[in-house]
């Protein structure tokens, strides 16, 4: 039996240096982890911080909805107010009066007319809602994708499921593509599906 | 007009708020809120309710499946159905069509459209 030739020089030094890149490669790894796992600790922050700002639109838009509710009523007993006094006018400066009292009642319902409006643009309280769920739900898989990584580079096995570590999602419902612009030329499309469909 | 019980169904209170209020304004003073389509099924079986205003993106249940799921069930098989909605792209009306909603209004709506849809529902 021959002996075993012993390496040639050449190979050994290929070796020796292949190794080396991977002990670099596996220390830049190391250092990745931590400015990874801080990252993926800012996720739910951001998320926080989202589901905070629909909170709290949506207390300050029913905030405004209490006093547009008070204003309109308001308005309203002015008009009736304004309606029955025109009404019982009479004497020498009657039809004075009663112009004057309709320019007043057309005031009062131009507030209130005004007033509706304000309520009808607080649908963008929804529709912002759903656009900030939409972000909050992309942060969520940022940061799912985000702890399989650190995970893996823990030396945990990456599988398909949800990684460790993951905190309960919260149930989110939105659409993607909501917006708040001017839907009339969309009402137009989908009222003539409508009309051709059914 | 006045003896139609409405039953509107958003996750948004926000939303539900400004409904409620445009349908009063509209004359309909009769109208229930839930806030999804499971509590909505649930406002079904212990009210009288005669038209459906529902939006699609919800919790717990969505629009679609709850309208699914009143056409499956005899009993509302024909309740009128409009659905309010942000969701404006071609093949999900058409799939809120094929469910079997009676008309479809796009977010941010105005107080003109929601009462024109609903008359439309109504007149068949």
């Amino acid at each position: 039996m021959t002996p075993a030739s012993p390496m040639p020089t050449k190979l050994q030094e290929e070796i020796v240096g292949l190794a080396e890149s991977i002990n670099h490669i596996v220390e830049n790894f190391k250092k990745l982890h931590n400015p990874l796992l801080e990252s993926t600790e800012f996720v739910p922050k951001a998320t926080e911080q989202l589901d905070k700002i629909s909170q709290q639109t949506e207390q300050a838009a029913h905030k405004m909805l209490d006093r547009i509710e008070k204003i309109t009523m308001r308005e309203e007993d002015v008009i009736n107010g304004l309606t029955k006094i025109a009404a019982l006018a009479d004497g020498a400066h009657a039809s004075e009066l009663k112009a004057q009292l309709e320019s007043l009642t057309d005031m009062a319902g131009q507030n209130r007319d005004d007033a509706y409006q304000i309520m009808d643009a607080l649908q963008f309280q929804d529709i912002t809602a759903q656009q900030m769920n939409h972000a909050a739900a992309l942060l969520e898989e940022i940061e799912a994708k985000l702890r399989m990584i650190t995970g893996i580079l823990q030396g945990e096995k990456s599988s398909e499921s949800e990684p460790s570590g993951m905190p309960a999602k919260k149930e989110r419902a939105y659409d993607p593509h909501a917006e708040f612009v001017d839907k009339q030329a969309h009402q137009k499309d989908i009222d003539s599906l409508f009309a051709t469909k059914k | 007009m006045a003896d139609l019980k409405i039953l509107a169904v958003d996750d948004s209170p926000t939303m539900r708020r400004i409904i409620i209020n445009t349908l009063k304004r509209a004359g309909f003073e009769n109208v229930i809120e839930a806030n999804d389509g499971k509590d909505a099924l649930a406002k079904l079986k212990v009210e009288q309710i005669n038209f459906v205003i529902t939006d699609w993106n919800m919790p717990e249940m969505d629009g679609l499946t709850f309208v699914t799921t009143l056409r499956s069930t005899p009993e509302y098989a024909k309740m009128p159905i409009l659905m309010v909605t942000t969701r404006s792209v071609k093949d999900d009306i058409l799939e809120a069509l094929k469910a079997g909603v009676n008309n479809y209004i796009v977010k941010p709506f105005t107080p003109e459209t929601l009462k024109e849809k609903i008359d439309q529902v109504l007149a068949g």
